[in-house]
């Protein structure tokens, strides 16, 4: 029996961490404990050729689905769906899901425990690209509790310390209590519509949606703001993001916070844009102010840091501000605009949106390339401390030039990737002149970009140009398989940066999935 | 007329109202995790309550609520597990003893 191409990539990494215990016990016989990390590597880099093959289909033929069973006629079913948008996610997920093993190889290996380890990184990276091939919301939910339970454990995987114990409780209580929330809100659209597929509750909202009580509706859509809000780390529900972040190992950290939280944005914007028409219902709105209140909060919370890795987790709720922003005015140029110029309307949107695609991907390998650093960093001080950690960046020549990459990336100067797509959320915010409220939250924006940026130049400032402590006088560069992956993220980040074009048309299609049809 | 799948529905916001207040006024991590359990009850009954509305049992209803039942447990797998950790480490199950971490 041929395996559907859709499940491919999943398939992979489900099937080796079902065996990666064998593979470890056999290893383990063998002297050659090292051969679980080459299956694991091995196993991301055969989900991502599944899913760049994946990708070439989906260009050619267009979304491809597979339906396990269905509930009937015409229900739907469970069923796996992957289009533009969904592969674009997953894409992101495997990329930074291989790069992260690729780094564990050396950076874990003063831990015992591997075997799950790894076999918990494969199950998350499923569960990720699970979440983003949903076609359904029953579908959705049991990806995502995979991916959650599974960085629940990895947050906590240095059990013997007490800070990853407190902060992955924290993490547990408050990202259960969002998914709860997130299903209560599906239950009730269950039992609106009598079904949880997307298309066919799409169906539903078109035809039947203006007839149903408004209030419901709005309460739905609230139930799936907050609750894949809390994932997505959106401020006021971000408070265990800064402590799961840093608790977390580096590789973990990365994990988090490249790929975990943006499984929060992919599920809010399909949970909303696929189902609810976004020129009739105004979430746009909400999503706007939330984004931009998250950016403000957390960028001065950002200054106020002493730990690097704490730092770099509110910079990354930053970063999420700005993907809800512009998700937000892409929303809110649909609802007000599309009555009266229905093809400028569609163009801002697809702008915001295609910009807020462009920096999830942008904030993926920016922040997944500071995180590996600031791992390579700590292996080799043993400390998370700006102030010791200062200047260190002269003695690790790779790490410190990768990590000063990062940093520019995400603080917006212009060759380099996160310049493009904060610019595109920006002038998307600027492009319709006579609407005051869209400018002063692009005004927002802009305050803060530069505001972010001093203190990302502040922090480069002290790792790279200071004079070393002598604390860290011996410090080394970290091992190659640990340098390896952060390069290949600078470079991504260069590369990106100079030729935007390839990722924007990406970005755009997805985007015209997203948003198809209304 | 209030029909039966009403008062379920009813039932079973009443019972999320309940585990949430549980989660935020209790100050021991199990009753936490309790709390927890019992806002996925009041969700599954929502399904089951929905479910029947027709008269029929609907399969959607109850495959979700059964997968739904499962994902439960294993949360409150771990959930338990890092209480044992964080007993180990602190000595208490009182949630205001863990509050080593800055905001």
């Amino acid at each position: 029996m041929e395996i559907p191409i859709v499940l491919q990539p999943i398939l992979v990494l489900l099937a080796t961490a079902g065996i990666m215990p064998i593979i470890a016990a056999l290893a383990r016989a063998a002297k050659a404990e090292k051969a679980r990390d080459v299956v694991a590597i091995a196993a991301f880099a055969a989900s991502m050729y599944s899913l760049v093959q994946l990708y070439q289909k989906i260009m050619a033929d267009g979304a491809q689905r597979y339906v396990f069973a269905t509930f009937g006629p015409d229900r739907g079913g469970v069923e796996i769906y992957a289009d533009m948008y969904g592969v674009y996610f997953g894409m992101i997920f495997c990329g930074i899901g291989l790069m992260v093993a690729i780094y564990s190889f050396r950076y874990m290996e003063v831990d015992t425990g591997l075997d799950r380890y790894y076999a918990l990184l494969l199950i998350l990276v499923a569960g990720l690209i699970g979440v983003a091939f949903s076609g359904d919301f029953f579908n959705l939910f049991v990806f995502w509790e995979m991916m959650c339970i599974s960085s629940y454990t990895l947050v906590t995987f240095r059990k013997y310390r007490w800070e990853p114990v407190e902060a992955g409780f924290k993490y547990l209580v408050m990202s259960t209590l969002g998914s709860l929330l997130a299903l209560y809100g599906m239950s009730m659209l269950y039992g609106m519509a009598g079904n949880l597929n997307f298309a066919a509750l799409r169906t539903f909202m078109v035809a039947e949606g203006a007839k149903a009580n408004p209030f419901m509706l709005y309460f739905i859509m609230g139930t799936i703001i907050a609750g894949f809000g809390v994932t997505a780390a959106m401020v006021p529900l971000h408070t265990w993001l800064p402590d799961a972040h840093p608790a977390a190992p580096s590789s973990i950290s990365a994990m988090l916070s490249g790929v975990v939280i943006k499984a929060g944005i992919y599920s809010m914007s399909r949970g909303l844009f696929a189902i609810f028409n976004p020129s009739v219902f105004d979430y746009g709105t909400v999503l706007m102010i939330f984004g931009v209140v998250t950016i403000t909060v957390a960028n001065i919370m950002a200054l106020m840091q002493r730990d690097v890795k704490r730092l770099l987790a509110y910079s990354s709720i930053v970063n999420i501000g700005y993907i809800l922003t512009g998700l937000g005015i892409g929303g809110y140029a649909l609802v007000h605009y599309s009555a009266a110029a229905p093809e400028a309307a569609m163009s801002v949107a697809i702008f915001a949106i295609g910009g807020a695609l462009f920096h999830t991907f942008n904030h993926a390998i920016g922040k997944g390339l500071l995180f590996l650093c600031s791992g390579c960093f700590v292996h080799e001080a043993g400390t998370r401390d700006i102030a010791e950690l200062e200047g260190i960046g002269k003695k690790m020549i790779f790490s410190g030039t990768s990590f000063t990459i990062g940093l520019l990336a995400l603080a917006g100067i212009p060759p380099l990737s996160g310049f493009w797509s904060k610019l595109f959320i920006i002038l998307a915010g600027f492009s319709i002149p006579d609407d005051g409220f869209l400018k002063l939250i692009s005004i927002i924006m802009v305050v803060n970009s530069v505001f972010a940026a001093s203190y990302y130049l502040w922090l480069l400032q002290r790792i790279m140009l200071k004079t070393p402590k002598s604390t860290i006088e011996r410090v080394r560069e970290a091992p190659f398989t640990m340098v390896l992956p952060v390069v290949l993220l600078a470079i991504a980040c260069v590369v990106v940066g100079v030729f935007p074009g390839p990722i924007i048309r990406v970005a755009t299609e997805a985007t015209k999935v997203l948003l198809g049809g209304w | 007329m209030i029909e039966l799948w009403q008062i379920y529905v009813t039932g079973a916001a009443a019972l999320a109202i309940v585990g949430v207040y549980c989660v935020a006024s209790r100050r021991n991590m199990i009753r936490t995790v309790i709390g927890i359990e019992i806002i996925t009850a009041a969700i599954n009954l929502n399904f089951i309550a929905f479910g029947s509305r027709t008269g029929q049992v609907d399969s959607l209803a109850q495959s979700i609520v059964f997968t739904s039942i499962v994902i439960g447990a294993s949360i409150a797998a771990v959930a338990l597990s890092i209480v044992i950790n964080a007993y180990r480490h602190y000595g208490t199950l009182d949630l205001r003893k863990l509050s080593r971490l800055r905001w």
